[in-house]
């Protein structure tokens, strides 16, 4: 198994950390904001139990004081203390009609103020008449209650009928002697629970004695309610109704009944601010990912690239291909550029080396070619001379550097094979035998031969063995055709040709240039290649300019062209 | 002129022939007929509280001088046959916020009157079944006053001070009394025979008692009334 790439690795460890970062975060948040909705809703309902505090104060106060203002009614009085002495031993009809006012002044009482039920009782408490919206569960004859002490507050919470009402008394005072009271009844059902709840802007339940009077809670948690237990340190607290975890502060206390503001904090958690809030995250958490991505693959790149590029370079190194030019410092890191730096001087180091080596190689071939120019005085220089021309006609055809460079070393080593060409038939001036001309004809294969033997000369090999080749086949040493020879063959073959036409020869005396470019031209087609003669005539010119060793009848004829 | 002869004339009837009138019920006393005499203490020592005192106290106005509760205690016989006697006047002020005083004990036919003594208006209207009246408001310094024509409690009221209220016992027969400021009481002339001697109070209302009158001798009973004085 091969070890993952950078770009994947990089992704993976900025995706991974990203990721269990924003998990952190969010777990963190969650928590976070769960206890923030728990204090919210507890300070909800703490501000709740105050306002209720203030709201049922006031309320019990105007209500005590219009019922106060209501109380010295002389029309009730009078009624309700002379019904009360003749009650008993009075005629019917008189009774009837003391009660009927009673009655009638007990409605407008309890017109004028806000309890759900009024009733005037007797000293004992036993209701004479009664009034409001509840007054049915209010017959007559009903004893609202006994006080245990004089202690007890004037309201209470008491059971009346099969109800449980909030009460306030009243005392009917004649002089200082009190004949009645006026009583006032809150229910404490579900329209009280519900007032209660918008009051806290939440649930509300009313208990007594470990049951559930009246609440807003629906449900399974309404039963967990009646299971509900003051703790000892008071104030707002939670507990679990249904699965549910509740705030719970309790409103006041009435006697034995319990007033408490309830709020779900889990249905609070759930909804609205909180899930706004994760939402919002997990689009924060999916740019991060995306930025991390992004970055990690930004980094990656910058990091990759160059290391792909020198990694190249090496490989290329390692291969044989010589690396053309050093590698650009990428700026991305400085470990990066140290390596590229070094990678490019050891280039630089193998370069040289190889350069050394090249050179201590070209050396030996020239001296080996030279010395071969040297056993023919005729043709000293020649090899040189030829080298020369095949670039000057390389560069008009616009060749590329490597291909010119092959050129000057093929074109110095072209007659190398006439190494084995006996020096009696080189510098022989008469006509050549036919035995003698083989042995002639066998110089290019020879050449061949020899540079094999020397890699880094085997671009030049076909230069060598070629270079007698003809456009009309009738070339040696193989015969072949027009474009089957390497143009690099056919410049050596031109340059070659037009050298030892212009130089004295050991068989014959140099020709003028004029006279061997006639011969060149004649011979396009047969004996030469028609664009590279063109082409070395249009560099004559400039080879005379550059004051190349040509013979001295060549710069003559060239002085003279120029002049023409 | 003419309308007054009449009064004057009743006035000189009364005068002649009223010291006889004594003279011969006295000598009745000392001889065929008896005398109860007695005591009413106020106390709350043995009973339980009325359920009227389990409020708090509460005045409205300037709080009036409180009347001694001994005043608002009728003595009476309540089983001694109906015996017409000389109508009474009686007087019921209004002071200081309040009827004064809270309760009397008349005969029937008698007169009561409602002088208004406070430098404001009163009223006086009554619902009971004795006398079903409402004698209007009238200002400072006037009086108006009401016979009354049945005998029972009648309850009497102010429509403009709901505080103020008064009692006025009427009786068909002579036998009755209040206590004195010490709580004594005396009825003279009582017929002989086993009796039932009452004591009322508004609050508590009746207690009962058997008494024997023997002629020309006394009886003493004594009373103990749960009631709370004032300031108490």
């Amino acid at each position: 198994m091969s070890a993952p790439r950078l770009l994947t690795r990089a992704l993976v460890t900025s995706f991974l950390t990203v990721a269990i970062v924003l998990g952190a975060v969010f777990a963190v948040l969650s928590l976070r904001v769960r206890d923030q909705v728990r204090q919210a809703v507890g300070d909800n309902l703490a501000s709740a139990q105050q306002v209720f505090t203030r709201v049922e104060a006031r309320r019990q106060q105007d209500m005590r004081a219009s019922v106060a203002t209501l109380a010295e009614n002389p029309t009730l009085k009078a009624a309700l203390d002379t019904w009360l002495t003749e009650r008993g031993s009075a005629n019917e009809q008189t009774s009837g009609e003391l009660l009927a006012t009673v009655q009638r002044e007990a409605d407008k009482i309890a017109d004028r103020v806000s309890a759900d039920v009024l009733a005037v009782a007797d000293g004992d408490r036993r209701i004479v008449a009664s009034g409001g919206r509840l007054a049915a569960s209010w017959p007559r004859g009903v004893v609202i209650g006994v006080r245990e002490d004089a202690s007890t507050p004037s309201d209470r919470a008491l059971a009346v009928g099969s109800g449980m009402y909030h009460v306030v008394s009243v005392p009917l005072q004649l002089g200082e002697a009190i004949v009645g009271s006026l009583e006032l009844g809150t229910a404490l059902d579900a329209h009280y629970a519900r007032e209660l709840a918008d009051l806290s802007r939440g649930h509300a339940a009313i208990l007594s004695k470990g049951t559930v009077l009246a609440s807003t809670v629906s449900g399974p948690a309404a039963r967990d309610l009646a299971s509900y237990k003051a703790p000892d340190t008071g104030g707002a607290h939670t507990m679990v109704l249904a699965g549910e975890t509740w705030a719970v502060q309790p409103l006041s206390q009435l006697g034995d009944v319990t007033f408490l503001a309830l709020a779900s904090i889990d249905a609070a958690a759930a909804a609205g601010q909180t899930q706004a809030a994760l939402r919002s995250l997990a689009w924060v958490g999916l740019g991060a990912i995306a930025l991390a991505v992004l970055g990690s693959v930004w980094l990656a790149r910058t990091l990759t690239q160059p290391i792909d590029h020198l990694s190249q370079s090496l490989a290329a190194m390692t291969t044989g291909d010589r690396p053309r030019q050093a590698v650009a410092l990428s700026g991305t890191s400085r470990e990066l550029d140290q390596l590229t730096t070094t990678f490019n001087s050891l280039l630089a180091t193998v370069a040289k080396a190889e350069a050394e080596a090249e050179a201590t190689y070209l050396g030996a071939v020239r001296a080996l070619a030279a010395a071969l120019d040297a056993r023919d005085p005729y043709t000293a220089g020649h090899s040189e001379r030829v080298s020369r021309f095949a670039v000057a006609i390389g560069e008009e055809m616009k060749l590329d550097a490597e291909s010119r460079e092959t050129l000057r070393l093929g074109a110095l080593l072209h007659d190398i094979g006439k190494i084995g060409v006996p020096d009696e038939v080189l510098r022989k001036a008469d006509a050549l035998t036919a035995e003698e001309f083989e042995s002639i004809k066998a110089h290019p294969s020879a050449g061949a031969r020899i540079l094999k033997s020397i890699p880094f000369l085997a671009p030049h090999i076909p230069i060598v063995e070629l270079h007698h080749e003809r456009p009309d086949g009738l070339g040696y040493p193989y015969g072949l055709r027009g474009e089957d020879i390497p143009l690099a063959a056919r410049i050596v073959h031109v340059a070659d040709a037009f050298d030892a036409m212009t130089s004295a020869r050991a068989y014959r005396s140099g020709r003028i240039p004029v006279e061997a470019i006639a011969e060149l031209r004649r011979c396009v087609g047969t004996d030469f290649d028609g664009p590279t003669v063109d082409a070395l005539i249009a560099v004559l010119p400039r080879l005379v300019a550059a004051g190349e060793p040509v013979e001295p009848m060549v710069v003559q004829w060239a002085q003279r062209a120029r002049s023409a | 002129m003419s309308r007054r002869l009449p009064v004057i004339a009743a006035l000189a009837a009364v005068f002649f022939l009223a010291p006889r009138v004594s003279l011969v019920g006295t000598l009745l006393a000392q001889g065929a007929n008896g005398r109860v005499t007695g005591s009413v203490k106020l106390t709350l020592a043995n009973s339980a509280p009325s359920s009227a005192a389990t409020y708090e106290r509460r005045s409205v106005g300037p709080r009036p001088k409180p009347q001694p509760e001994l005043h608002n205690v009728v003595i009476f016989f309540s089983d001694l046959p109906a015996t017409r006697r000389a109508p009474m006047k009686a007087s019921i002020a209004q002071k200081d916020e309040q009827f004064v005083p809270h309760v009397v004990a008349v005969t029937v036919g008698s007169s009561v009157a409602f002088p208004n003594e406070d430098p404001f208006f009163h009223n006086v209207f009554s619902l009971s079944r004795g006398a079903s009246f409402n004698l209007g408001r009238y200002p400072s310094g006037s009086s108006r006053s009401r016979v009354v024509t049945r005998p029972g409690i009648i309850k009497v009221f102010c429509e403009i001070h709901s505080h103020m209220s008064a009692v006025i016992r009427v009786f068909d027969h002579p036998w009755f009394t209040s206590p004195s400021d010490e709580g004594t009481f005396a009825i003279d002339d009582v017929p002989p025979g086993e009796h039932t001697l009452v004591a009322w109070h508004e609050r508590i209302g009746e207690r009962r008692d058997r008494v024997t009158i023997r002629p020309g001798a006394s009886t003493t009973i004594n009373f103990t009334l749960p009631v709370l004085e004032p300031g108490q």
